[in-house]
Formats: C-alpha cells, structure tokens, sequence
C-alpha cells in the first residue's frame, strides 16, 4: 500500500501530457527523495506561475505585469505585427532574433468542427489596438495546415479593406533541411512555387 | 522493389505467418473463410497503412489479442529495408528500420502496391463514391503527396459543412475563408486526378482494345461537372478561381442544405463503350474488361514513372473472370516480371500465372503453410 500522499502526486502528474503512469510514478519518487528545498521551491514556482502569469492586455501573450515586455520595449518597430495562433509560435519566432516587430497572439485559429469561430479569438481585440494607426503591416504567420490557412484569409479580408499591408508567411522547405528529409507534399509544393534566378 | 520476407502477427484471423514470397508469383490457396484475403490485406496495409477492406483499424486486431503487427522486409533501389506497422487500442504506428517513422512519406518512400479484388470489378456498374475511391488510390500511387493533399481537401471540406449548417448566421467573410481554403485544396486535387488520367486514359484502352473482344472503342475521363471544356487547359490558378465562382453560385443552396454541392468531393470518373455510357449498356463481361484495363494500365503506368513494378495483390479474381479474359491476366501476370500474390479457392484456374519459382502456400483456418518446392499444386 503505497501512502495516499504520494499517489494522489502520481495522479496529479500523469494528468501532464506525454506522461504516463510509470513516468509519474518516477518523477514523483524523485521529488520525495530530492534533497533541500526542491519540493518547495517545486511547489511555489507552479503556484506562482498560476497566480503571477496572465495574458498581455495589449497583444495576448504571456506576462507577469500588465504590458508584456515585447510590447513594452520602445526598441521594438511599431509599425509592423505579427500574428500568431500561439504564445508557443511566438516563441519559435523570438528564437530566430530576426524580427523585431510587435506581436498578437490569437489564441487558437478559426476551426468549425472544433466549434472555434472569430468570437473565440483575440481578432477583436486586433481590430481594436489597430485604431491607434500606428501599424502599417501585417505579417500573418498562422500554421500552413488547412485551419491556419483559413484564419489567415480571413484576417485578410478585414486587414486590407483598413488599407493596411498585410503578408503571409512563406511556406516550403525549410532552409537548412535537408531535401531528402522533407514530406512530399511540402517538396511538392516547393516544386511548384519555384522562381526563376 | 521486392519483397523478401513477410511476417504477420495477430492480423485478423492469422495468428502467426513467416514467409520468403518468390520474386515472382506466390500463390495462396485454400477453402472459403481460411484467411487468403487477410493475408493479402496485411499486405496491402503495411504497404498503404490502409485496411483494404474494414471500416476500422481494431477490426485487424485478432480477437482476444492486444495488437497487430505486419513487417516485411523490402529490397529498395539496392538497400534492404524493414517496414512494419503496428496496431494496437485502433492506433497504428509505422516504423521504418526499426525506428518508428517520422512521418507517412518517409514510410512510403518507394514501396507501392496495387490491389485488384473482386469488388474492383463491380466499380463500372457502381455509384460515384467507388469510382471515385478507385481514381483516388491509383493518384495516391503515382503521387504519394496526395495522401496528405487529399487529406486537406476531406478536412476543409468538413469545416465549410460545418460552418454551413450554422446557417444565415455564419458571417459571410468567414464562409468567404473557408471557400477560399476549400477552393485552393480543391484545385490541387484536379490537378493531381487531371495528371493521373492523362497518363492512364490512353493506357486503359489500348489494353481494353485488346482484351475486350469488342469493336466500339472504350473511353476513361475526368470531367468535374461545373467547369466544362475549360478543364483541360486550365492551371491551377484558374482552377481555384473556377471553383470559388461555383461555390459563390451555390452558397444559398449550400446554406439550404447544409453541405457543399460542388467540388472534387462529387466528380465522377465516365466510363464509356463506343461513346456509350458503360454504366448503362455494357454488359458484365465489358464491365469487367474494362475494369481489367483499367489495372493493367495502373500497373504498366507506375512502371514507366518509377521505374520499378509495384507488388501486385489479386484476391480471387479469376474465379470472377470468363476463361478467355481470365487467361489473358494470367498470361499478363507472367510475363509483366511483377512480384504477384493471389489467391484462390481453386488453383487450377491461376496455374496460367504460376512458374518454377511459383511459391504455393495453403491457407487453413488462419495457418499459412508453404508447400515443399517439389510438391507443386
Ligand atoms: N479480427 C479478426 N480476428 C479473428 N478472425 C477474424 C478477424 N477478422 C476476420 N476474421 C475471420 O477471418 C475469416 C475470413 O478470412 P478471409 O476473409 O481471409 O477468408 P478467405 O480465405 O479470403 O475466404 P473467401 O475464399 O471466402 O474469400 C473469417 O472467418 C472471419 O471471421
Ligand atoms: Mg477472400
Ligand atoms: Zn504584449
């Protein structure tokens, strides 16, 4: 009989995604025996990023302050935004150290069959901050998977009409991969998106 | 490409097969309800993680047992390679070396299959949803991208439907979205069915001319219905246009209805005898004729693409054809050098596509037996 403390962890951490029950078994025996303050510190960092994180009150990503620190740093381009399905995307892009525009996160893309319509994205709230007129351009960088094509034709049909610049990000192989290694499809569609040199 | 081991494991009713096919034709025999077409259908999934014929991957499972698995050891352009796939809780995994695979392409690098079952043969007097099926397979072996490109169309297509059904409260520019979406995925598709037809329509009836016993010409031809003679031109660009004006010309219908009445989704392959539709006036014998030039094209087509025949998986199909057409695939069998499996319940009447090097095996209540080499059928 193992004590009910420790299982009620164990049920606690298979809940994570790409966890099981072994997994969880292991990582909490590791945090019972873990040496100091592991197993407080543990604790306060989960409870602090529940009570301390939230979204930005201007472009939805994450932050522990009412503006998020992308939007807040003055060396940053007003006049361009990108949009992104996701805070984890904005990441992907921040590691690239190339862009040095604003953000907006949506929070998910425009999905009938999972019941995700405009209303359950942060696409007012891009409307709404576009008003100040300080962005002239647009960079849509939603998924190339059918969802994200859609959101992103969407968000064009109401961008251009404000008479704004609106891109998209482009898709094919990427840089560095290796030929052999992309899908057909991808390859595919590289093919026929070639250009002339 | 070539087979040279099979091994099954808890695949429908086979509890346990090991074999070493012939490079050329491997024979399964044996009583009705044995298990020959399970063997061929593991086969076929592992080459197209497809089932050939159920509904659902649990169904592949053998009963009482936790999972399925199907490897097979291929010879590819010089290199040997294992490629397997399991099932197990109706989730399949595929794996290539032994690694599970990153993705469906990398899988399918270069191991292609086409299958000929006593269904094919029905597909001429069929509805539009076989015909199209049958179309669809014979793309998804020329062009292995299409596996993935279809897929988007199937999914966008879902989200406009279901966006439908919200009725006059969907909002116009969100159903404009999702048009837009359903359009571009959707020219892709013709693009693909218009390239697969060019090269298999002249293909098809020149080998019906030869084994149809019949004067008037037979014809094969895509023509999706809203885009008439423009079709065969037209690029992609100007596909996509097409059928967003098809789709703006409908949306009130569609809105009625509930679901997209134009698109890839509803084309149908025509099938013609002498200008004639087949469907309506040719008789069984042409009806299967033509199906038979049909895959006999298929075959001969992937051959000059690739390079290299596809494995060939006939499930009991003599048995459905007249002898004289019968003999002719049989002949064709063992002259094209393709690695073939069949089936049948009598062997007499595919001993036309049997050589020395012919492996038999008898199949029994789920046991896959080889027959010792000097003990031919
Ligand atoms: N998941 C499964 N587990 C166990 N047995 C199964 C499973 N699925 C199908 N079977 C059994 O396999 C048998 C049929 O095998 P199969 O369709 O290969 O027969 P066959 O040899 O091709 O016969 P025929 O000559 O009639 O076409 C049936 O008895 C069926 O009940
Ligand atoms: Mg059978
Ligand atoms: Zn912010």
């Amino acid at each position: 009989m193992t004590p009910d403390p420790l299982n009620r962890l164990v049920a606690q951490l298979a809940k994570l995604p790409g966890i099981g029950e072994k997994t969880a078994q292991r990582l909490a025996f590791h945090i019972l025996r873990a040496p100091g303050e592991y197993a407080v510190e543990l604790s306060q960092a989960i409870r602090e990023v529940k009570e301390k994180v939230h979204l930005c009150a201007r472009c939805y990503s994450l932050t522990d302050s009412e503006l998020c620190g992308f939007c807040r740093d003055a060396r940053r381009e007003e006049k361009v935004l990108c949009v992104v399905e996701t805070f984890a995307d904005l990441m992907a892009l921040e590691r690239t150290r190339e862009y040095r525009g604003r953000y907006h996160v949506l929070h998910g893309v425009l999905s009938p069959l999972e019941g995700v319509g405009p209303e359950q994205l942060r696409i007012k709230e891009l409307l709404e901050r576009l008003n100040d007129g300080k962005v002239e351009e647009i960079i849509l960088a939603t998924n190339p998977d059918v969802e994200g094509e859609a959101t992103a034709l969407y968000l064009t049909r109401l961008l251009k009409p404000l008479g704004l610049r609106v891109s998209r990000i482009a898709q094919g192989l990427p840089m560095g991969g290796d030929l052999e290694y992309a899908d057909q499809a991808t390859l595919a569609k590289a093919l026929s998106a070639r250009r002339e040199l | 490409m070539r087979l040279l081991a099979l091994h099954v494991q808890d695949f429908r009713n086979l509890p346990q097969v090991s074999l070493a096919p012939s490079p050329h034709a491997t024979i399964a025999v044996g009583q009705n309800g044995q298990g020959k077409t399970n063997l061929l259908e593991a086969l076929y999934f592992l080459a197209t993680l497809k089932p050939l014929r159920a509904g659902r991957l649990t169904e592949l499972v053998r009963w009482g047992t936790q999972g399925a698995r199907v490897v097979g050891r291929f010879l590819l352009k010089g290199a040997e390679r294992e490629i397997a796939v399991e099932v197990s809780g109706g989730v399949r995994q595929a794996f290539v070396d032994g690694k599970k695979a990153s993705s469906l392409e990398e899988y399918f690098g270069g191991v292609s299959v086409v299958a000929f079952t006593p269904d094919d043969l029905e597909v001429v007097k069929g509805g539009p949803d076989a015909r199209r099926t049958f179309l669809d397979r014979a793309v998804f072996n020329r062009y292995p991208a299409f596996l993935k490109e279809s897929r988007d169309y199937a999914r966008a297509l879902k989200n406009r439907n279901r966006l439908l059904r919200e009725g006059p409260a969907a909002e116009p520019a969100y159903l404009d979205a999702y048009d837009e979406t359903l359009a571009k995925a959707g020219a892709r598709v013709y693009v693909r069915r218009r390239a697969l037809m060019a090269e298999l329509a002249p293909r098809a009836q020149a080998t019906f001319a030869s084994i149809g016993r019949t004067p008037e010409p037979a014809a094969y031809g895509y023509h999706p219905s809203h885009l008439g003679q423009d079709f065969a031109e037209a690029d992609e660009a100007g596909l996509v246009d097409a059928l967003l004006e098809a789709l703006a010309a409908r949306r009130k219908r569609d809105l009625e209805r509930g679901f997209s009445s134009v698109g890839p989704h509803v084309d149908d392959v025509t099938v013609t005898l002498g200008g004639r539709s087949a469907r309506a006036y040719a008789s069984q014998g042409q009806q299967r004729a033509l199906v038979l030039g049909w895959k006999i094209a298929e075959i001969e087509n992937l051959h000059a693409a690739m390079g290299f025949l596809p494995l060939l998986l006939l499930d009991d199909v003599s048995s459905e054809l007249d002898p004289e057409r019968n003999a002719y695939l049989m002949s064709y069998l063992a002259s094209s050098g393709a690695q073939v499996f069949l089936t049948t319940t009598d062997a007499t009447l595919v001993r036309g596509a049997a050589a020395a090097d012919t492996l038999w095996v008898d199949v029994h209540a789920g046991q896959v037996v080889p027959r010792p080499a000097d003990a031919p059928a």
